[in-house]
């Protein structure tokens, strides 16, 4: 053994000495020579003569220098590029074989690529944090009765928690990080045009807590925190996009939210903060200005700092070393169960405790289940488009393989080796799948940006070095597969195969067409699992589509406002409706309003606690009285195209001091006064406080999302309630409401150079986003549908075409003994609709469990709908006969004489 | 004259290569050849080239090495000498081909009895 690895050392080492060992040998040889022809005359011949026999001695230098070399070195590299080479002159002599098969590894492998590393982003990547193990999200169960409480209930916590966490619960580090907004994102500037961008608020330790280091510059220290620095830390992609990273950037001024903040830093590239689907721009330090209250609250509404009882901060840990995850868990449970109470009620014997967990800290720190699942599903069935294509293709190889048989006798009985003729027919499924492999990567990077920008996900979700080892492994093992399956189909030719007829090769054995069989009847199962869940979610959009949304969203531009300048209730309200005036006197503009919750985005106040003129609202309990609510500007429901049913539409003349004023819904009308005929009823809290007139009924309207079921909603004027501090101005514009922008926003730069425009898109697209998630669903599973019959069609198509040519011979017999055309066409035909129908009795059962597993996704339809059943069913059916249709064609096409001829 | 001399058997060359260079030390490659060509009594047919094939394998196996030279005649020559690791094949592979030879001497005695 060691002397073969020795040798092989041996070997490679020469390959490198090459020449060099070349012309050594000659000079050997010629010494060799010389000193022999020396011994010949020596002993008497004559000169010429003796170097005569010394060349017959010696025997044949060039095969001797040749065999010399070829023992010398490895010829394994020189062989192989061999193999290359004849395996892609035989793949450009099939150029449709090999582009189809191309093609089906690409989008096969491809599609799987894509899928699984946007799963692998979502649900599996870590932070890019130092010793990620030991960092972790913090999430709670709840909160204690009279907590204020903003974002996720699971994951905010309190100022005061967030102190006694960091000092007593001896978690080595506590990391608060604090959103500028509900969106994530604030008005920033550069330069001296203003936008919007994503930053945190974050503790003194969140960098060195988490083990972030920097690009350049500093990160932040404690006591950035203590002092509110206004220094900040930009990420490495906006310090490319704004900075061309320049190293100039440390030092400059970044505005936000009209602030000067110093860049102190750029964070590691690759680091895109913690708030999962948003990537992040920039973090500041705990700031204590009224401008930068958590999550862009009202100042007045009382600070994040001071509030004890304001729930807004986001949290993560890192456990100290040596000390497990439950330890610390506990620990930092005691310390919560404490400081919870800060500022509000104390816990009574009885009331529920509220578990604080650690979550793994990876990349999203995502609780959303329906995302997580459609993206299973969705790897589920890229999965089987892939087992589908990898079908495929080794059908076509062990058809391309069988029909060379010919070649391969040749061969044989030429004197290659059996070996020698595996390692090459391996060679061309390598190089096969090589090439599918290289479209797959491209195509997987445009399917991954694609399904990036459609799930909204801002983050980088590129495919990463995990994400190249899946697809190299998918693709070794198709290589494997691709190379051994068909082997055997090549290497059953023995030499005398030349000499038989082709009459009797064409008697295949009928094991092997079993097997043929069998994989035509699975991916027909496939097909139909795939069709019939493709129906489903697409019969789910149309239903999402087709919901009435019981207002006119086309034509309506939509953006958020919100101003730098007015920091108390009365300049806010005095700003927007200066703003609303101003808006209105631009040319074209039909009405304008605003809303503080934005239609169809998913935000809403949920409130409790109705009086009706006094008393119990028709019966409920004043406090089980849920609705919904918004506080709107004038005009709201003539811009938004709600019908009116009764009473009359929010106008100019609600103002802050005229009395109060509310318009509510069908729904609430009915729930909580019991007729529609709610127009001078007085609404309150359960108190009696804070009456207001209702002087409106509309009809029930999506307000959330198109999903929602039609709730109890309220309306109140913004002018007369709380503060605001940002509002979606609604526009109705002729036409394209986008082609309004530019207009706008002159008007808006006019009266604040440094007030973006927050989110501005037309309102159908915000209700269109509100299903982007369904939707996108939805057409990835139609095209995966389309793809696996467009496969499953070129498969069949394949090996029918293929048993037909090779069965011409029988069919000529049949023809001469009197079989009519019609009978050929239908012996071909039957075969292929046998093997549908067996694929579909199989399928169905199977497509029956997928629909069940698929319910939760449905929306207004039911797993098994009949018409995405019958749809599958007879797309099957109808690929089948027409992958069908030519080959038997041209089955009837036979001419007996000359197929019998060709014997 | 080619029926009465033998064929080298395959394998025996690299025997006799490195008992030649353990008993007379470090050779060229055509000093080599007249030594076999001397101790077989004009015997053995042998292309004096296949002599470097087998070099050539013994060195990969790291049971000889090389080095150039001065020939005796003042040529430059590469100097063929038996190794450490190739001393232990030799002993190997002369008691192997000891056994086998007695093995053949007592199967072809056999034939003769009966």
């Amino acid at each position: 053994m060691t002397d073969r690895a020795l040798t092989f050392v041996a070997k490679l080492k020469a390959l490198f000495v090459q020449r060099r060992a070349d012309s050594a040998f000659e000079e050997e040889m010629r010494t060799h020579l010389e000193m022999l022809a020396e011994k010949y005359e020596r002993e008497g011949m004559r000169a010429k003569e003796a170097a005569r026999a010394a060349r017959r001695q010696f025997g044949n230098t060039t095969l001797l220098k040749q065999r010399q070399r070829e023992s010398r070195t490895t010829m394994f590299f020189a062989n192989v590029w061999r193999d290359v080479r004849y395996g892609a002159r035989q793949l450009a002599k099939t150029p449709v074989f090999t582009i189809v098969c191309v093609l089906t590894l690409a989008l096969g492998v491809g599609a799987n690529t894509a899928v699984f590393s946007v799963m692998h982003a979502v649900l599996m990547k870590m932070l890019p944090v130092e010793d990620a193990s030991r960092v972790f999200y913090l999430h709670t169960t709840g909160y204690p009765d009279g907590v204020s409480q903003t974002g996720d209930s699971n994951t905010s916590f309190s100022y005061p928690i967030y102190r006694a966490l960091r000092e007593q619960s001896g978690l080595q580090e506590v990391m608060a990080f604090i959103p500028m907004s509900s969106s994530g994102k604030a008005p920033v500037r550069v330069g001296t045009v203003p936008e919007e961008a994503a930053g945190d608020m974050v503790s003194g330790n969140y960098f060195r807590g988490l083990g972030v280091g920097t690009e350049m510059g500093r990160g932040f220290v404690q006591k950035d925190e203590d002092d509110h620095t206004p220094v900040a830390v930009i990420s490495e992609r906006f310090w490319a996009s704004h900075f061309d990273r320049s190293r100039d950037a440390i030092g400059k001024t970044l505005y936000i939210k009209s602030i000067p903040f110093t860049i102190v830093g750029v964070a590691i590239k690759g680091f895109e903060g913690t708030e999962g689907r948003l990537a992040l721009d920039f973090w500041m330090p705990l700031q204590s200005r009224p401008e930068f209250n958590a999550w862009g609250n009202p100042a007045e509404n009382g600070m994040y700092l001071t509030k004890q009882n304001f729930w807004c901060m986001k949290l993560m840990v890192r456990t100290a070393s040596g000390v497990s995850r439950e330890q610390a868990m506990a620990r930092a449970q005691a310390v919560f169960d404490q400081a919870a109470y800060t500022g509000v009620r104390q816990k009574r014997a009885g009331d529920k405790t509220y578990q604080i967990s650690f979550m793994d800290a990876k990349q999203f720190d995502s609780q959303d289940d329906s995302f997580a699942r459609a993206l299973k599903t969705l790897m589920a069935m890229v999965c089987l488009v892939l087992l589908i294509a990898m079908s495929n293709v080794v059908m076509l190889l062990m058809a391309r393989n069988a029909s060379r048989q010919r070649e391969f006798s040749v061969r044989l009985a030429l004197g290659t080796g059996r070996r020698e003729m595996t390692r090459q027919l391996l060679t061309e499924s390598v190089l096969l799948v090589a090439l599918g492999g290289i479209a797959a990567w491209a195509f997987a990077l445009g399917a991954t940006h694609a399904l990036g920008s459609w799930a909204q996900i801002e983050s980088n979700l590129q495919p990463d070095g995990t994400v190249l080892w899946f697809t190299l492994s998918v693709l070794f093992l198709l290589a494997l597969v691709f190379g051994l399956a068909p082997l055997r189909a090549a290497m059953s030719s023995g030499p005398e195969m030349v000499l038989r007829s082709s009459a009797t090769v064409s008697q295949s054995s009928s094991q092997k067409m079993r097997a043929g069989n069998a994989v035509i009847v699975t991916q027909i199962a496939i097909c139909v699992v795939l069709l019939v869940g493709a129906g489903l979610l697409l019969g789910t959009l149309r239903n999402l589509l087709n919901t009435p949304l019981g207002q006119k969203p086309e034509g309506l531009l939509v953006f958020g406002v919100h101003p730098q300048h007015a920091h108390t209730k009365e300049e806010s309200v005095a700003f927007f409706v200066a703003l609303q005036q101003r808006l209105r006197t631009i040319p074209g503009v039909e009405s304008v309003s605003m809303a503080a919750n934005r239609p169809g985005s998913g935000w809403s106040s949920n409130n409790a606690g109705v009086l009706v003129d006094g008393h119990k609202p028709n019966g409920v309990e004043p406090e089980q009285a849920i609705f919904r609510g918004n506080a709107v500007g004038a005009d709201y429901f003539r811009t938004m195209g709600v019908q009116v049913l009764q009473g009359r539409d929010f106008s100019d003349a609600d103002s802050p001091s005229a009395p109060k004023t509310a318009i509510v819904n069908e729904t609430f009308a009915k729930k909580y006064i019991g007729s529609l005929n709610a127009v001078g009823h007085i609404f309150s809290d359960p108190k009696g406080a804070d009456p207001s007139l209702i002087i409106g009924v509309v009809k029930d309207h999506k307000y959330t999302s198109i999903t929602e079921e039609a709730r109890p909603m309220l309306w109140t004027v913004f002018t007369q309630g709380g503060a605001v501090n940002q509002l979606n101005v609604e526009m109705r514009v002729p036409g394209d409401p986008m082609a309004m922008l530019p207009t706008v926003r002159k008007v808006i730069t006019q009266i604040d150079p440094d007030m973006p425009l927050l989110e501005p898109m037309s309102q159908s697209a915000v209700f269109e986003q509100s299903i982007s998630q369904q939707a996108l669903f939805a057409r990835l599973a139609g095209c995966f549908g389309v793809l696996a019959v467009v496969l499953i069609a070129t498969g069949l198509y394949g090996t029918l075409a293929y048993r037909v040519s090779r069965r011409s011979a029988e069919i000529g017999v049949r023809m001469a003994l009197g079989a009519q055309r019609s009978q050929v066409v239908w012996m071909v035909l039957r075969g292929s609709l046998l093997l549908c129908a067996v694929g579909v009795v199989l399928g169905v059962p199977l497509a029956m469990a997928a629909g069940k597993s698929l319910e939760s996704s449905l929306y207004g339809m039911k797993s098994l709908d009949a018409a995405s059943y019958v749809f599958a069913i007879a797309g099957v059916a109808l690929v089948a006969l027409l992958a069908s249709a030519v080959p038997a064609g041209r089955a009837a096409n036979v001419n007996p004489t000359s197929a019998l001829r060709m014997e | 004259m080619a029926a009465d001399k033998s064929e080298v058997l395959q394998g025996t060359l690299d025997l006799m290569i490195l008992k030649t260079l353990q008993a007379l030390g470090p050779l060229h490659g055509f000093g080599i050849a007249r030594r076999i060509e001397q101790l077989s009594e004009d015997v053995l047919t042998l292309n004096e080239g296949t002599v470097y094939t087998s070099l050539l394998r013994l060195q990969q196996k790291s049971w000889i090495a090389s080095e150039w030279g001065v020939s005796e005649n003042n040529r430059r020559a590469r100097f063929y000498s038996i190794t450490k690791r190739g001393m232990k094949q030799l002993v190997v592979e002369t008691e192997n081909w000891e056994r086998i030879a007695a093995v053949i001497g007592r199967v072809l005695a056999l034939e003769a009895k009966a």
